[in-house]
């Protein structure tokens, strides 16, 4: 499907379930609204219907006018396959930083992810250098945070009998 | 009003001002040096430690931040022909082959002197037009406020990215992320989780949308440039020479005060448009792109000449002109501060410290680049590979210790992907911001307008200012549409 029909339908998609679903099933009426005041769901509503609009307009500019083509996005000339599960296994990083918090602390967290981080931009040489990045740079700011501005930073349910 | 100036000078004049001040333009530049991080990401990173700063001290380390990292941007595109900001892409026209016949030295102190200029005359402007700006901005009520920021967006939106409807659909995403939370009757809204009735807090949005998409970037694409960089080579520009780009500088400086002034405009195309009036205007125009002294300097007076002036709407009407700005309204407001026309009333010694210090942050500009000159060419090879990474640890720590909040981190790693969903999409992010920050001030004021008025929609056409401010909106509209008709059958005419 190419570009700009895909990104027509995202976004009239999006605004769509947003005006249709999201807005009366999560922005309540109150009983009351004091004088002539609009009710709170009139702002979302009005931004969530002019989306569908926009988005309505980039689709039918998609199919009826010939755009030149969007500039091709810069690549180390991977396959598309390959970038779809560098983009998955970043999100399961990130998923995983989020739950590994309460379990082994905001310290031992961040120096995973870090590390992850390091090793899925494909830097391999530099061991010094990422090792200083991943494992002195949490306990650096860490220190930092805590002492200078009194943060108290999560600690794991199983690194607590540790100290983080 | 002399007693008031002099109290202030006085209050700026304190070894920590100093400091903070020295620590902002010189971390600026060097962010500003390294390709791949820009000054949005300076001052983003920095947003977290002013929470526990004064008022005054915080925006004035964000506004050297700025200072230094548009300055900073001339480093890279000078050294290694890669301009470490957008609005340093005209200085790589003529630094880099300046560089390449040993004259680094020379282009880095000829950008710096045209920045150094530019940024002072810029902040002459913000003296002496923003406070003028404010008192008139204080005879306007609701429907004024509302056509004024719809007015600020839609030229945002079209300026920014290649296509104004796609700055138009970033605008409204951003309206709507703002309305999560409670709203100005006590209504939850999209409160999916708990965390979310407070609303989504300014620092891990604009964070997460400008910072981490360039580490989702590296991670799936891995493009990683490697440039070699040139050594400094001849340093001095000699009298003859910067009296034969005085012109230029003095040109681009106004150009840059003028076009900054405007929101959505900001420093890239200021740049732009006084490189191009200087290649017009001089007798070596035909020089310009093979290594013209006076080509920097148009475009690095221009480019620090917006810097200042953009802060002219900012303070006198509360409207961000650009990201930057955007992020300093966010900073006013965690300060308690609100700019806008009140602001030259209720905190007039605050404005004064403000504008005093950013006049003498212009020579702090001077001396920090002067000084760090023989460090860039290093700055300039530490591999994205492990700096991006340094960048997402700041940022989660930065962001988590804003609010000792987990909840924060999850949003700004969200907004990370979201940021990269946009880059993807072609969905330029800078409407997007701005919509966020001023989305709140957007429906209060309409809301407002609607209860006063009983409900009638045209009362935001009920005045003269609103109709100056309609017709502007067409204006932008039509000229920006106008202008992508005329790029499209360009293109097409070349292509064919």
């Amino acid at each position: 499907m190419p570009k700009p029909v895909l990104r027509g339908l995202i976004i009239v998609a999006f605004f769509a379930l947003t005006a249709f679903v999201l807005v009366p099933a999560y922005v309540p009426r109150p009983a009351f609204i004091p004088g002539f005041a609009p009710p709170p769901d009139m702002w979302p509503r009005t931004v969530a219907l002019a989306g569908i609009v926009l988005g309505a307009l980039a689709l039918l500019f998609a199919f009826t006018r010939e755009r030149p083509a969007d500039e091709p996005v810069e690549t180390d000339g991977s396959s598309p396959a390959r970038m779809v599960a560098r983009f998955a296994g970043l999100m399961v990083a990130f998923v995983l930083f989020l739950v590994a918090i309460p379990l082994l602390g905001f310290l031992v967290a961040t120096m995973l992810l870090t590390l992850c981080i390091v090793l899925m931009t494909g830097e391999r040489g530099n061991h010094v250098w990422i090792a200083l990045l991943a494992f002195g740079g949490p306990i650096l700011l860490q220190l930092f945070f805590h002492s200078a501005l009194g943060t108290q930073f999560p600690k794991g349910v199983l690194t607590k009998p540790f100290g983080f | 009003m002399f007693h008031e100036i002099l109290s202030a000078l006085v209050a700026v004049a304190t070894l920590q001002n100093l400091l903070i001040m020295i620590a902002g333009i010189w971390g600026g530049v060097i962010v500003g040096a390294i390709p791949g991080m820009t000054g949005t990401m300076a001052v983003t990173l920095a947003l977290p430690f002013t929470f526990y700063m004064e008022p005054v001290p915080s925006i004035l380390l964000l506004v050297a931040l700025y200072k230094g990292s548009t300055y900073g941007g001339s480093v890279s595109a000078i050294l290694i022909k890669t301009p470490g900001t957008a609005s340093a892409a005209c200085t790589a026209l003529d630094g880099y082959p300046l560089a390449q016949q040993g004259k680094a030295g020379k282009a880095l102190n000829m950008a710096l002197y045209s920045s150094v200029i530019g940024d002072f005359i810029s902040n002459l402007s913000l003296i002496f037009f923003a406070a003028p700006l404010a008192v008139l901005a204080l005879r306007i009520g609701p429907p004024e406020f509302f056509m004024l920021m719809l007015f600020a967006l839609t030229t945002v939106a079209g300026v920014s990215g290649s296509s104004l409807l796609l700055g138009l659909v970033s605008a409204a995403l951003g309206l709507l992320l703002a309305t999560v939370g409670e709203d100005m009757y006590g209504s939850f809204r999209f409160a999916f989780t708990p965390d979310m009735q407070a609303g989504l807090s300014i620092a891990p949005v604009l964070i997460g949308l400008f910072a981490l998409p360039e580490l989702i970037k590296l991670v799936v694409m891995r493009v990683a440039k490697k440039e070699e960089a040139a050594t400094l080579g001849a340093q001095h520009v000699t009298r003859e020479e910067f009296m034969g780009s005085l012109k230029a500088i003095l040109k681009g400086s106004v150009i840059g005060s003028v076009l900054g002034a405007i929101p959505g405009i900001g420093p890239s195309s200021a740049a732009f448009f006084s490189y191009g009036e200087a290649q017009r205007s001089s007798k070596k125009g035909a020089n310009f792109g093979k290594g013209e002294l006076e080509g920097i300097a148009a475009s690095e007076s221009a480019n620090n000449g917006a810097c200042g002036a953009t802060m002219i709407p900012l303070l006198a009407l509360g409207v961000p002109g650009d990201v930057i700005t955007g992020v300093m309204l966010g900073a006013f407001m965690i300060q308690g501060l609100t700019p806008g026309p009140l602001l030259f009333q209720t905190n007039i010694h605050e404005v004064y410290m403000l504008l005093i210090g950013m006049l003498v942050s212009s020579v702090l500009l001077f001396f920090a680049g002067k000084v760090t000159m023989h460090m860039f060419s290093k700055v300039s090879h530490i591999p994205q590979t492990l700096l991006t990474p340094l960048v997402l640890l700041l940022c989660i720590f930065g962001i988590y210790s804003i609010a000792s909040s987990t909840f924060d981190v999850a949003v700004l790693l969200v907004m990370g992907v979201v940021g990269f969903g946009m880059f993807l999409l072609n969905i330029p992010a800078a409407p997007f911001l701005i919509a966020f920050i001023l989305g709140p001030m957007l429906e209060e004021n309409l809301r407002r307008a609607l209860a006063i008025s009983r409900g009638d929609v045209s009362v935001l056409l009920s005045s003269p200012i609103t109709w100056i401010f309609a017709v502007l909106i067409l204006f932008v509209l039509t000229i920006t549409v106008r202008r992508e008709i005329q790029k499209t059958k360009t293109e097409r005419r070349l292509a064919q």
